[in-house]
């Protein structure tokens, strides 16, 4: 979340797109409705199925699986067509006024730079015209054809409503009410929001479904301010804290670019990823990257990495050039034979991942396989699954039984950005250790093994730091949060601070790239005083601003901000465009309230004020996105499987840029009569992902035992279904078993003149547990995922339903 | 025994009898104790309400096998008013409330017996009906149930109220009544006041059965007429 | 209700079906899950059950605009002033607690299952195993130490609150009167005004008839009234007037003893 959930209460509209949130953030979700009692807000749910969210919503507007972006492309167009947008912000804190290189061009679905045969884009032509000084040319009328803010009007101007509408199956009167009612805040005191969660990430166009909004949340202010933002709903509580330590194939801690193998030295690796920019107004704040970079080393390393070696950045592993490692290629590779051993901690793949089939093959090709978790799971018992024969699989399956997280100490980080230290409330049971613990030991071992015996490329496991054990020989969660927070490898003076060797780095500010400072995670330096005390630990309940921030309360990365790009809540001369939520104010020496994106005056001191989106190499909103797979500027395309043969938006039926899979499970059919009707898969309130944990608990069981597909009362009729009946629903993939929930919730869709009709799975059910509880949606869904993050498509594919 | 005395009732007769009795006033003090937070402590000889719910229950299956018993027996005698004479009966109270000097002369059972007897048969097999559906009641639709509840209530009051009259009447209230129901012997003199009608009619068919005469030459009395 | 009385205000257009609440009762009451079948819907179990104190029932209602609601109301005990079990229940298991609310003592319970039918709600539940009655006492154990019924501590929404009478019952109208302003023209209170005053009040969106198994008229059976208010004393009254009746006639009337001479024959 750029702001955090409490903040939600500010909001004065709530866009519910690509969320359940109700079903999925219960606790979150009073928030929500705070902001409707408390400020009146207008709350909005936009999605296929009416749900406990809609229910709770203003209004409900149903709309067509994978159609986000048109229905929001369409209210770009309605914002900038009726003058909606907020001016002043629009000029001076995005890039609208910048002039795009005149190669760049957009044409039938494609934008400038295409290739077909790899399905990439060569990015060259989408840059911006500099100066002589290197600095973008800017158009502060925003009249300049080649400006973004023309070329963004441009290309939503072919999203008309009656387009929209076809598209997206949704009446234009219900987009009407949706752009006027949300695109109302694009004025000064009034602040609207957007909270997704996988409804939107779940694409193969996740990432600018996204993008999208943020464009729309530019163009109408609401970024860096209370009760705006874009904020994705993360599930679990410690989602975030997994991304922000780097769960994901493509990233590091702190989200830090993972060195791709022609990165062969720090240098050329920094040279990379360390952005430039001339403009003296541009904080340019990741110019700071090789601090971050460097210190990350150092907390691997330690003194091992040294300036002559580039701190041991040759021992870190890297990515082949262009290539992907997500889920779906490393069952990919597994289904082909090339993956011999796998560690499975905390999760179910053989239930939660795509076209779940071909997972649970690919899985048999495996000589061994480790899996750590608190129960038995499908994933683990893959060699007694339907249709396994156990004699014939030679995997070698081991399962450590791992500890609750009741059980463990620790830290938790929310989607707000809140890292709460917890402790343990009670003993795990028989041998059941932390994940932490079993990794320590397994680890401890492997460097043994290797010191004994040498190996391949003993020198990164041998060199590794791993010094996490307290007194007792047990795992130290409170040791690797220091090494993560980061401290001082020497005794150092930085301004007027001088800081000893071993004391807490304070904010990441402070982190050096001359291997002076160690630090897991920059973004978490600060998550401990210099002295030490843990400021996760805090629990103020103060609230000064009266904006809910309670600065007291926990640590919030980065360096305790609440609202990022906060400084953007302010005009040019530091004042709050709301001064009824004033989260901050220049004061004229300093800014008051929330911590702000750096100390810098504001924007109007044209010799020491800066921009606002100081992470932005050009200090300011990216309205103009480069950074996409894509394209700069998101564009509607249909998901790979739909009921369209075309694309009524062009020629382009699908996302240019997506990696196909093609391998002899990974079947398609779209816009087949075989599989007539929309299907998208979601989770219920009742149980938690695969259901791999919840299953096993008899009250939430209870509520939702087994395995059902929800489908409208017309379609219902068509297919002669009753309520309550067995029924099956087949893909391309496979099939499932489930109960028909015949619902007035389902409405179908008119979509390019003809009737179509969607269905909708949860994803939570597995066929160990319980035995008569229908086995997982996922063997429908497709191998394929978002083009940048490679998320998998869960939440648009076709179906058929027939009764059984 | 003294001669001369006449055989009222035979020995089913006063088994019948006795079991109703009984179940029945083992039913009043267990559905009282059930019935009265007051009377709560009937339940401790018996450890406890539920114990008493228990007891309640299969003695009721016990009133029920009595009462069935009762009115296969007595229903032709007790059950059937019988025209002028039991009117003609009523119309004086049988001489019970005020002094008549000739009771209107009516048959085995008089017409207060007679309504005794309907009473506890329709009333009795009201509280066996409501009694079993109360028993188990989630076979049955709650519209229902409450009505049952209702009826078992109302033949509570009214089998309560007739049993103290019964109770009576059956010892000080009619003397010389209580040997019908015990030994089954009774005096021709309380039967030339009870029963006038029956003793004569008996006696007229040779079927009397006097303590130390010869019995008569045909069999048969009692219930089996 | 008096004034010293608590009440737990539902407010149904504030609640999510979360269902926290309805596993919060489990917990707290050590009541088990069992295993239940889908039955194309949300709601389940689909009743209250002996060991499901409290439920979410889900309703799907197209207004006359045709504009879809998805109601949530959660179930259970509503508390009543004038408790229809409490008035049946033979063992005293079933009692006025001092908050106002229904308190159950099992171990006094005899399975009688009279309250099951004596309460307009159709609220307590038999368990054949136990052969006792379960329902939900507002956490009688935990209100006696001070905290907050489970449900009401679990709900993340507010749509669960609780506290004294007058207060929650001003609560209650106040925010019917927004929820008025605010295009919900039928929203009511529900429970202040039948069966002496339920300790269970609902802030309900849409006309009570709108909502499934929820009685428009509550009211303690009739029948149970006539047994419980009526029957009963009579009974007593009646047994009474005929032993007074048979004294009286004994010592007036006399016993209506054999005639001297009716005994001529016996010799």
């Amino acid at each position: 979340m750029t702001n955090h959930y409490i903040d939600l209460k500010n909001s004065d509209c709530i866009l519910i797109m690509g969320s359940n949130a109700a079903e999925h953030h219960p606790i979150a979700f009073k928030w929500i409705l705070r902001a409707k009692e408390q400020n009146g807000a207008t709350l909005i749910h936009v999605d296929p199925r009416f749900t406990r969210t809609s229910a709770r919503c203003d209004f409900h507007v149903p709309l067509r699986s994978g159609t986000d972006i048109a229905f929001l492309g369409g209210m770009i167009r309605y914002i900038i067509e009726n003058e909606k947008y907020f001016r002043d912000y629009v000029v001076h804190y995005t890039n609208a006024s910048f002039i795009v290189s005149p190669d760049f061009h957009f044409k039938d679905g494609l934008f400038s730079g295409y290739d077909a045969e790899k399905r990439k884009y060569n990015k060259d032509t989408w840059v911006f015209e500099k100066d002589s000084r290197g600095i973008p040319k800017r158009d502060m009328t925003l009249n300049h054809p080649r400006c973004v803010f023309q070329l963004l009007k441009d290309h939503y101007s072919r999203y008309t409503l009656d387009k929209v509408s076809s598209i997206t199956g949704v009446t234009k009167e219900n987009l009407l009410r949706v752009y006027k009612a949300y695109s109302a805040t694009g004025v000064p005191d009034k602040a609207g929001t957007e909270c997704y969660a996988l409804g939107w990430t779940h694409h193969t166009t996740g990432s600018q479904n996204i993008r999208t909004m943020s464009i729309i949340q530019l163009l109408l202010g609401n970024m860096g301010i209370c009760g705006g933002g874009v904020n994705a709903l993360r599930g679990e509580p410690n989602v975030q804290g997994s991304t922000d330590h780097a769960i994901l194939y493509n990233i590091l801690p702190g989200y830090l670019k993972m060195p791709a193998a022609s990165l062969d030295t720090l240098e050329k690796y920094l040279g990379k990823n360390t952005p430039k920019s001339n403009d003296p107004q541009s904080a340019n704040y990741y110019q700071n990257y090789p601090n971050f970079f460097v210190s990350f080393l150092k907390a691997l390393f330690d003194d091992k990495g040294t300036a002559e070696n580039g701190f041991g950045y040759s021992w870190l592993p890297k990515l082949d050039d262009g290539a992907a490692y997500s889920l779906m290629h490393l069952f990919d590779k597994m289904y082909d034979g090339k993956v011999k051993g796998l560690f499975v901690v905390g999760t179910d793949p053989a239930v939660s991942s795509p076209n779940a089939n071909k997972v649970r093959k690919a899985l048999e090709n495996l000589e061994w396989m480790v899996c750590e978790n608190i129960f038995d799971n499908e994933t683990h018992c893959f060699w007694k699954g339907p249709g396994v024969d156990p004699g014939k699989i030679k995997t070698e399956v081991f399962l450590l039984p791992a500890s609750a997280s009741m059980e463990k100490e620790g830290s938790q980080s929310n989607s707000g950005r809140w890292v709460q230290w917890k402790y343990k409330a009670a003993e795990a049971p028989g041998d059941a250790a932390a994940v932490g613990e079993l990794t320590i030991r397994i680890m401890a071992a492997i460097k043994e093994l290797y010191a004994r015996e040498g190996g391949a490329y003993p020198d990164p496991v041998l060199n590794l730091k791993w010094d996490y054990i307290d007194k007792n020989g047990k795992y130290d969660a409170l040791k690797v949060a220091k090494q993560i927070n980061g401290h001082f490898l020497r005794d150092t003076t930085i301004g007027d601070k001088t800081f000893k060797r071993d004391q807490m780095v304070p904010s990441f500010g402070m982190l050096q790239s001359d291997g002076s400072t160690s630090g897991g995670n920059w973004l978490m330096s600060g998550s401990f005083t210099a002295d030490g005390f843990n400021n996760m630990e805090k629990r103020g309940k103060d609230d000064p601003t009266g904006l809910g921030l309670f600065p007291n309360w926990s640590f919030c990365w980065p360096v305790n901000r609440r609202i990022i790009y906060n400084r953007a809540s302010c005009d040019l001369n530091g004042k709050p465009f709301n001064p009824k939520r004033k989260l901050l104010e220049w004061t004229g020496e300093k800014w008051v309230g929330d911590v702000p994106d750096g100390p810098w005056p504001p924007q109007a001191d044209k010799e020491k004020g800066k921009y606002p989106f100081i992470m932005k190499p050009d200090g300011l909103g990216a309205i103009f996105g480069p950074g996409m797979a894509e394209g700069p500027f998101p564009e509607h395309y249909e998901p790979l499987e739909s009921p369209l043969t075309v694309n009524p938006m062009s020629g382009q039926r699908i996302n240019p840029a997506i990696e196909f899979f093609n391998g002899e499970m990974d079947k398609v059919a779209s816009a087949d009569e075989k599989f007539p009707y929309v299907c998208t898969s979601y989770s219920c309130t009742e149980h938690w992902c695969s259901g791999a944990l919840t299953r096993w608990q008899a009250w939430l069981l209870e509520m939702q035992p087994e395995l059902y597909v929800e489908i409208g009362e017309k379609l219902a009729i068509e297919k002669g279904i009753r309520n309550g009946q067995r029924v099956k629903v087949s893909s391309a993939r496979g099939e499932v078993s489930c109960i028909a929930m015949v619902t007035k919730r389902f409405k179908p869709f008119q979509v390019e003149g003809k009737t179509v009709h969607q269905v909708g799975l949860p994803f939570n059910y597995g066929w160990l547990f319980p035995k008569d509880g229908g086995d997982s949606t996922n063997l429908l869904t497709p191998t394929i995922g978002d083009a940048n993050t490679f998320c998998p498509e869960y939440k648009a594919f076709m179906v058929n339903v027939t009764r059984i | 025994m003294k001669k001369g005395m006449i055989k009222a009732t035979d020995a089913f007769e006063r088994i019948v009898h006795w079991s109703l009795a009984i179940s029945c006033i083992v039913l009043m003090i267990s559905g009282l104790g059930m019935m009265f937070h007051s009377l709560n402590f009937l339940a401790v000889p018996v450890g406890g309400l539920k114990n008493l719910k228990l007891i309640h229950n299969f003695t009721g299956l016990f009133f029920i096998a009595s009462l069935f018993f009762a009115v296969l027996m007595w229903w032709r005698e007790a059950g059937v008013f019988e025209f002028p004479e039991d009117a003609e009966w009523i119309k004086v109270a049988g001489g019970y409330l005020w002094h008549v000097d000739s009771v209107p002369e009516v048959g085995k059972y008089n017409p207060g017996q007679k309504m005794f007897f309907l009473a506890v048969a329709i009333f009795g097999a009201a509280m066996a009906v409501s009694g079993l559906m109360m028993w188990f009641p989630l076979s049955f639709g709650a519209g229902l149930v409450r009505f049952m509840y209702f009826l078992h209530a109302l033949g509570f009051v009214v089998i309560f109220a007739f049993f103290f009259v019964h109770l009576y009447l059956g010892t000080i209230g009619s003397p010389g009544s209580l040997p019908a129901m015990t030994s089954g012997w009774v005096t021709r003199a309380w039967l030339m006041k009870q029963h006038p009608k029956w003793l004569k009619e008996t006696e007229h068919k040779g079927r009397l059965v006097v303590y130390g005469k010869e019995p008569a030459p045909r069999e048969g009395q009692g219930h089996h007429a | 209700m008096k004034g010293t009385d608590f009440v737990k205000l539902i407010d149904t257009t504030r609640c999510t079906a979360c269902r926290g609440c309805q596993v919060a009762c489990k917990q707290w009451n050590e009541m088990p899950g069992l295993r239940t079948r889908n039955r194309g819907s949300y709601q389940n179990p689909p009743d209250l059950e002996w060991n499901t104190w409290t439920l979410v029932r889900f309703q799907e209602h197209e207004n006359g605009d045709g504009v879809l609601q998805w109601l949530f109301r959660k179930d259970g005990c509503m508390h009543c002033t004038d408790a229809g079990c409490v008035k049946v229940c033979p063992s005293g298991a079933l009692f006025y607690t001092e908050f106002g609310t229904v308190g159950i003592d099992r171990t006094k319970c005899i399975g009688c299952k009279e309250c099951l039918f004596a309460c307009p709600f159709e609220v307590p539940k038999y368990d054949r195993a136990t052969d006792k009655v379960f329902k939900c006492d507002l956490c009688y154990t935990r209100l006696r130490e001070g905290l907050l019924p489970a449900c009401v501590k679990s709900c993340p929404t507010g749509a669960l609150t609780f506290g004294a009478v007058d207060t929650m019952l001003k609560t209650a109208y106040a925010r019917v009167e927004d929820l008025k302003q605010d295009g919900h023209p039928d929203a009511n209170v529900y429970g202040d005004k039948f069966v002496g005053g339920t300790h269970v009040l609902y802030v309900l969106g849409e006309k009570p008839e709108i909502y499934d198994s929820l009685p428009q008229k509550p009211a303690v059976p009739l029948t149970v009234i006539a047994w419980k208010d009526f029957l009963k004393p009579l009974s007593l009254l009646a047994a009474g007037g005929v032993i007074l009746g048979s004294f009286l006639h004994y010592i007036i009337h006399g016993p209506k003893s054999p005639d001297e001479n009716g005994d001529r024959d016996a010799t």
